[in-house]
């Protein structure tokens, strides 16, 4: 009913319009001013009207102005400056040059769902990265390919294990217990970032128990989407940007277009990637220089058992093996295969875009790998004069092999094993096939690494459809105003089997799990998320002004379904499934969730487009809430204004402010559930000890952004500065109920914390001649977060994301940053006769914080001729990370360093500080290609003129680190992607460094 | 302009029919909603076996068995991965914000008593149609006996800490109350229970209770039966009141021995027969599946106390219950014996049931009460009854009350090896819990005789365990 009366009133408002007034045709081309290559689909416009068209394949262009006197042109091109060309009453042809956007001064940057605006008026710091920034060297997924380009933007991997498990944080820690990922949308389908856990512990008793937990190193599913098929990313780093997401913009949307068919005929890309991976760190462990050191190792630390295993020591022929070069060596080739062709008619009213990926990694450990195919097709059709239709869909496909890695209590991960076995002790597969028992008496459950990666297979395998349809129907048009109406509708689902087989007959398994050694782990995951976006979007063009209204509707659904069947006692190795287990254990879980947004916006230019006022709001229900039908509102205001006068070398200075709220809804405590309790298999119930309210409510947060955007020195230099003060109140919470009343913890809201940034992005043009020219991009990006106060009844906490009692663990307290660590310090009084600490004389503080002090992204570009040199370097300071990985060498004295590991170990006994939390900072050469793209004469040559651009390319990525932290990688995440919590090194799988040699070439 | 027309009424419609659709009812379990207006027969069994289900929780965690076996130097734990089972046990204090303060013997049973209450309250608006009056009583009986068994779990772990009586409203806290107003409140439920069964008749329960309620000699599910549970339970009760400190209640011991008798059928002492002791009430344990909930003793860091065998007279068969087992070693303790039932290497270990109360323990409660009434002859034959079924002789009557206690103790302590608190609760009662009495298991050793109020609780009290006795 509202949509309708709007609609009736903007069409009274056009039929009162002026009537048709007298016009005049004006063409013209447009080239490029490097080498006047025609132009095609350039959009040129009359300024002050609707009126525009796009240039054809040879850069020609018609349009009709309005009145007889003097117009501007202004003449658009992605990947160009824009031009405004004045054209005098007595022209009717005009020739115009536009200039290469090398600093990416012209993007498009979202606004709304169905708006845009370019970067040079946004009020925002919306970062932009586009397909070459993105694929310039092969990343695994695409938060890896983001990797050190975006101010504000922390990206992290959690371990080294093929096929990704990375988080991102924009703009700092936004919630304690909500969902802390940010929203990814494709083509304008809201997509799923979730982390299905893949059942590792049922093997490794990380987290004890007979399902999966969060310690099962696994891939968030936003690694599935293919990044080759992306056009550009647009990152909007905070409410004041995401506030259009309502109450899923808490933690900022990552805004992913994929690529379009282009008018004319048709292109295909080409590229071929070859590979390796190689161990880009190592722990080592201790080598023993003679029987005698190793003989008084093993008195203290195995007593009795020391006698055999010394003679073991005298008899082994090799007395130092290097467990893990030995074991992360698996040289097999990756590759990646990327096919794409791009093409329309002749007039651009249809378009198409098809690709293909296959990809393949290696693990760095026998048998590990991570494999990826996807398909896409991408179509636009123009209907008539007034309706258009893209439809988009990709299908893909991963199967990945992680192996184990990470926190266990079964003595299964490899590092746990290197870590308590001595290094003469030959763990390889020996000549008849068999693989040694591990004598260590240390270890003392014979697991050996190398038979474990022959027999236990822990396979993910996902099958993935995003698609969407959108369409634009032009519902009326004139000299001065145009209506619109858009509709996006998209799906993205997928099946994720979790599976894990490890056989009785490997040695960990049947010692660790007796007579129900044999474990299968069978895990279902389907995931299911719809939405739909509904717009109006009205624009008036005055003389004096431009004024867009858009206002719509957004709709979602998204569902999950989650079944885990584990069964022990598997005996016939070869058997997989799990009805065969002696005994088994079922899990499911079922999630839906409904949200309904309506929104309106006002986007108003005056002043010759240099003042962008901007009004909106955002109102959303959710079945998250705990009022199911209560709309909350999230209103959003930004201006910006380009400074008129300025000094000779500043060609354009944008000064902008945004202010914004957006909301981050409850994940639980909706209602007070009922436990289902069995009793020999018959139905029980009680009241869950947790209690939920009624009033649970999205997380609230207010997001203040100002800053300067400024072009110098003839747009050889952009600078953008970004200051911002986000706070988020009504955190959800759960406080602690005195326990005896039967209950334990309620949900609530309260609390607040607030985040202050600074972001820094400095484009500069270094050298440009001819074809020669050095493009150096920096981003700086210093971010801290407090917790400004707790309600009343929540005490300070461990959010309880996961840590491991005295060694470091996130604490939240009033006053604290939010990332704080806290960890035990000293013993006030005497230890016992056991050497421990009574846990009332644990005296805990705050000992380093997992927030970094900045990042910085440096990422250089330098075409001579024909040769292309790029590299990305990352410098995180500081940012502090538990390395337990540490304690567990430490704790049977096999470190490599032992006067460090002793140092630490006598200190860790005597509970003086905090030895394993450390400083964590680094600087990673993330990327370095260096290319070369054949001449021209060359490929016609060789390819009888139907190939063009061929490039020959060698790229590394994490190429090397320079770190002062002692673990494997300062990035790490034995929980994974979450809140807080992040920084626990746990027996991690290595890092490693990729080497690709690739050809691409276009036909 | 028609295609257009209909591409936008069909946008439009699409948009009509998304508005209003954001009520989602929750899939994975239900809602205490479940829990108001007239409860259905099905209602009652599933919230009845939700009480008995989270008292069985309670009788199972290490806080209510191990913890208090520990303490009185039957069990080891020892853990090189987590030495608080001995640090904070033989080798140090009990730290209330540690596992090891029981937290599990603290909340479990306070849930337990919530779902009690809760059910109690819904019970009297059950569809009569479908929960007739008797069934509603043998329901209600039940109900307030296992509310009242609740509250004696914790009483037996935290002693004179003072243990709060929950409020009718969950959101109002009580203060903690000092034993005897506790031990009165308990006794006055059970009695209250009583009446209950008492109306049902020979009537039963509406449902079939688990068949540790039936499978071992009485089927509890007939009101007449559960009697004989409450009497029981009531008759424990009593003898403790009786021997609370500083103010015994007067007379506890001859009304504990009248509700023991009644336990007992109205058997004379010395007159049950020993085939008839493992009858009573048990909780089942069940491995594997979605319930898997198998016996926590089973666990191979478990040891015997190296004193309880030590201690075993000469060709008592009760040491069967002990099994030797490879050394286990750590944080000072030694031990190359376990507890039968403890044996990981018996897979049936891990089904195997445990006494909630059973009729060889009445015997030697009731023994107890004849000997602290000063009945010693009626005691001794109680006491030999039990005795020389385990093929040892008989003992003459005890000439002191202190020898007649010792005797009681020995034969409760075997007879309820691993069973539960027992052994605690008497070492306790008797001062026998403390240096100087007791041989120290370690340097430090801190004789713990009750484990602390957890952290939580005290946290969410502001600090305030002040215990209130009226």
């Amino acid at each position: 009913m509202k949509i309708r009366t709007l609609f009736l009133g903007v069409v009274a408002v056009l039929s009162a319009s002026v009537a048709e007034a007298q016009q005049r045709r004006i063409t013209g081309r447009v080239l490029a001013e490097e080498g006047n290559v025609p132009l095609s689909g350039a959009a040129v416009t009359v300024v002050g009207t609707t009126t525009g068209t796009y240039t054809s394949e040879d850069g020609r262009f018609a349009v009709n102005a309005p009145g007889t006197g003097s117009v501007n042109l202004r003449v658009r091109r992605i990947g160009y400056q824009q031009k405004l060309v004045p054209v005098s009453s007595v022209m009717t042809d005009v020739t115009v040059l536009l200039t290469k956007d090398v600093l990416q001064l012209e993007a498009q940057v979202v606004t709304g769902t169905a708006t845009v605006v370019s970067s040079v008026n946004a009020a925002n710091a919306v970062s932009v990265v586009n397909a070459d920034q993105l694929t310039r060297v092969a990343a695994p997924t695409v938060d890896n390919a983001l990797q050190g380009k975006v101010a504000g933007a922390v990206i992290s991997q959690n371990s080294g294990a093929p096929g990704g498990g990375t988080q991102v944080q924009l703009r700092g820690v936004s919630t304690i217990l909500g969902s802390y990922s940010p929203l990814y949308v494709v083509d304008g389908v809201i997509v799923n970032n979730s982390t299905i856990a893949g059942g590792l512990n049922v093997i490794s008793g990380a987290s004890g128990g007979n399902f999966s937990s969060s310690q099962d190193q696994s891939v968030n599913r936003i690694a599935d989407l293919n990044p080759n098929d992306i056009e550009n990313i647009q990152i909007l780093k905070g409410p004041s940007a995401s506030s259009i997401y309502g109450s899923k913009g808490t933690n900022g949307v990552i805004i992913i277009t994929t690529k379009r068919g282009a008018a004319g005929s048709n292109s295909i890309d080409f590229t071929q990637r070859v590979g390796r991976s190689t161990l880009a760190n190592k722990l080592g462990s201790r080598c023993f220089g003679s029987s005698a050191e190793y003989g008084s190792w093993a008195v203290a630390n195995l007593g009795a058992d020391s006698v055999a295993s010394a003679a073991e020591f005298t008899a082994a022929p090799t007395k130092c093996h290097d467990y893990e070069e030995e074991y992360y060596n698996n040289s097999g080739i990756a590759y990646e295969t990327i096919a794409s062709l791009r093409g329309g008619t002749q007039g651009g009213s249809s378009t198409y875009f098809v690709s293909g990926l296959a990809h393949h990694d290696n693990g760095l450990a026998p048998n590990d790998f991570y494999n990826k195919q996807s398909l896409r097709v991408n179509v636009g059709q123009q209907l008539g004069s007034r309706l258009s239709i893209n439809a988009n869909s990709e299908i893909l496909h991963t199967l990945t092999q992680r192996g184990i890695s990470g926190n266990d209590n079964n003595g299964i991960t490899p590092g746990d094993i290197f870590s308590a076995t001595p290094s003469f002790y030959d763990l390889q597969r020996l000549s008849d096939g068999s693989f040694p028992v591990n004598g260590s008496a240390a270890l003392g459950n014979g697991a050996n690494p190398f038979q474990d990666a022959e027999l236990i297979k822990t396979p993910n395998n996902t099958y993935r459809f995003i698609g969407s349809v959108a369409t634009n129907l032009s519902l009326y048009n004139s000299e001065r105003q145009t209506i619109d109406a858009a509709f996006t509708g998209g799906v993205d689902t997928y099946q994720s089997k979790d599976r894990v087989i490890s056989p009785a007959t490997s040695y960990v398994e049947a010692n660790t799990f007796g007579a129900l050694a044999g474990t299968l782990f069978n895990s279902d995951g389907e995931i299911l998320q719809a939405n739909l976006n509904g717009s109006l979007v009205h624009r008036l063009v005055a003389s004096m002004f431009t004024a867009q209204t858009s206002a719509g509707f957004r709709q979602e659904r998204r569902e999950s379904s989650i079944t885990q069947l584990t069964g022990r006692g598997v005996i016939f190795p070869s058997v997989t499934n799990v009805s065969a287990a002696s005994q088994t254990f079922p899990n499911a879980a079922l999630g839906l969730t409904r949200d309904f947004a309506l929104y309106a916006q006002e986007e108003f230019f005056a002043l010759n487009e240099r003042l962008l006022l901007t009004a909106g709001v955002n109102s959303e229900k959710s079945s998250n809430n705990g009022d199911q039908q209560k709309y909350y509102t999230y209103p959003k205001f930004s201006a910006s204004y380009r400074l008129p006068r300025l000094p000779s070398f500043t060609s354009e200075f944008k000064l902008r402010a945004a202010v914004g709220k957006a909301g981050n809804q409850p994940t639980a405590g909706r209602t007070t559930f009922l436990t289902t309790l069995l009793y020999e298999g018959n139905t029980g119930t009680r009241a869950s000890t947790t209690v939920g309210s009624p009033s649970i409510r999205p997380e609230l947060a207010t997001e203040t952004e100002g800053g300067f955007d400024a072009t110098m020195l003839n747009s050889r230099v952009r600078l953008s500065a970004t200051f911002y003060k986000k706070k988020i109140t009504d955190l959800l919470l759960q406080a602690p109920i005195v326990p005896s009343t039967g209950f334990t913890v309620q949900y609530l809201n309260g609390g607040q914390i607030t985040n202050h940034g600074t972001e820094l992005e400095l484009d500069v043009t270094a050298y440009q001649r001819g074809t020669s020219s050095w493009i150096a991009t920096t981003t700086f990006s210093k971010q801290t977060g407090y917790v400004d106060f707790l309600p009343v009844g929540v005490a300070s906490f461990n959010p309880g994301v996961g840590s491991f009692g005295r060694y470091g663990n996130a604490w939240i307290q009033a006053g604290k940053s939010t990332t704080v660590i806290q960890a035990s310090l000293m013993c006030s009084g005497a230890l016992t006769a056991s050497g421990s600490c009574p846990t009332a004389n644990r005296v805990l503080g705050l000992v380093g914080d997992a927030n970094p002090d900045f990042n910085v992204g440096f990422n250089n570009q330098i075409n001579i001729g024909h040769v292309r040199l790029s590299g990305l370097l990352e410098w995180r300071k500081g940012g502090d990370v538990v390395n337990l990985t540490n304690n567990y060498f430490d704790s049977f004295d096999l470190a490599a360093d032992t006067a460090a590991s002793h140092l630490r170990y006598a200190n860790y006994k005597a509970y003086n500080g905090a030895p394993y939390v450390e400083n964590a900072g680094f600087v990673k050469l993330r990327e370095l290609t260096v290319g070369y793209e054949l001449p021209a004469v060359l490929t016609r040559n060789a390819f009888g003129g139907r190939a063009q651009n061929v490039r020959l390319e060698l790229s590394g990525r994490n190429l090397k680190t320079w770190t002062k932290y002692t673990g494997l990688d300062p990035e790490v995440s034995n929980f994974g992607n979450q809140p807080l919590g992040r920084f626990q090194d746990v027996t991690p799988y290595p890092p490693s460094r990729s080497f690709y040699l690739s050809l691409s070439s276009s036909f | 302009m028609r295609k257009y027309t209909i591409a936008l009424t069909a946008g439009l419609a699409l948009a009509a029919g998304c508005i209003d659709n954001t009520i989602v009812t929750p899939e994975n379990s239900p809602t205490v909603d479940a829990l108001t207006g007239a409860l259905t027969g099905a209602g009652v069994k599933t919230l009845a076996l939700g009480v008995l289900a989270q008292d069985r929780s309670a009788a199972s965690g290490f806080g209510y068995v191990l913890l208090p076996e520990i303490y009185a130097r039957n069990a080891y734990r020892i853990d090189s991965n987590e030495p608080r089972f001995v640090v904070e046990t033989l080798g140090g204090n009990a730290d209330p914000g540690s596992f090891s303060a029981g937290g599990t013997a603290f909340t479990s049973p306070f849930t337990a008593i919530r779902a009690a209450t809760s059910l109690l309250v819904a019970l009297p608006g059950a569809v009569e149609s479908q929960v007739t009056p008797a069934q509603r009583n043998a329901t209600a009986g039940l109900i307030q006996t296992i509310k009242a068994l609740n509250y004696y779990r914790v009483v037996e772990t935290r002693d004179t800490l003072g243990v709060p009586i929950q409020a009718a409203d969950p959101a109002v806290v009580a203060p903690l109350s000092c034993k005897a107003t506790v031990l009165t409140y308990i006794a006055g439920q059970l009695d209250s229970a009583n009446t209950s069964l008492a109306a049902a008749g020979s009537g039963k329960l509406p449902f079939a209770a688990p068949t540790g309620f039936s499978a071992y000699g009485r089927d509890y599910n007939k009101a007449s039966n559960l009697i004989l549970l409450n009497r029981g339970l009531r008759g424990k009760v009593e003898l403790y009141r009786g021997l609370q400190r500083p103010s015994p209640v007067a007379g506890a011991f001859g009304n504990a021995i009248t509700f023991l008798t009644q336990a007992l059928g109205g058997a004379a002492p010395g007159a049950v027969a020993p085939a008839t002791f493992q009858n009573g009430a048990y909780v089942t344990y069940v491995a594997g599946g979605t319930e898997n909930t198998p016996n926590p003793l089973v666990d191979s860091k478990i040891g015997v106390n190296p004193k309880a065998v030590a201690a075993l007279q000469s060709g008592d068969t009760r040491a069967s219950k002990i099994i030797t087992r490879s050394t286990l070693a750590g944080s000072g303790l030694t031990t190359t014996y376990t507890y039968v039932g403890a044996s990981t290497a018996n897979a049936a270990n891990l089904t195997l049931p445990r006494a909630i109360l059973r009729d060889e323990e009445l015997v030697l409660l009731r023994a107890q009460a004849y000997f602290e009434n000063n009945q010693f002859t009626e005691g001794t034959l109680d006491l030999n009854s039990v005795r020389t079924s385990y093929g040892l002789t008989a003992i003459a009557v005890p000439a002191t009350l202190a020898a007649a206690r010792d005797a009681v103790l020995y034969e409760k302590r075997y007879s309820l090896f691993f069973e539960g608190p027992q052994r605690l609760v008497d070492l306790r009662a008797y001062g026998l819990l403390k240096a100087g009495v007791t041989p120290a298991e370690l340097p430090g050793d801190p004789f713990n005789t009750a484990e602390p109020i957890p952290k939580a609780e005290v946290d969410a009290r502001n600090g305030n365990i002040t215990v209130q006795c009226p």
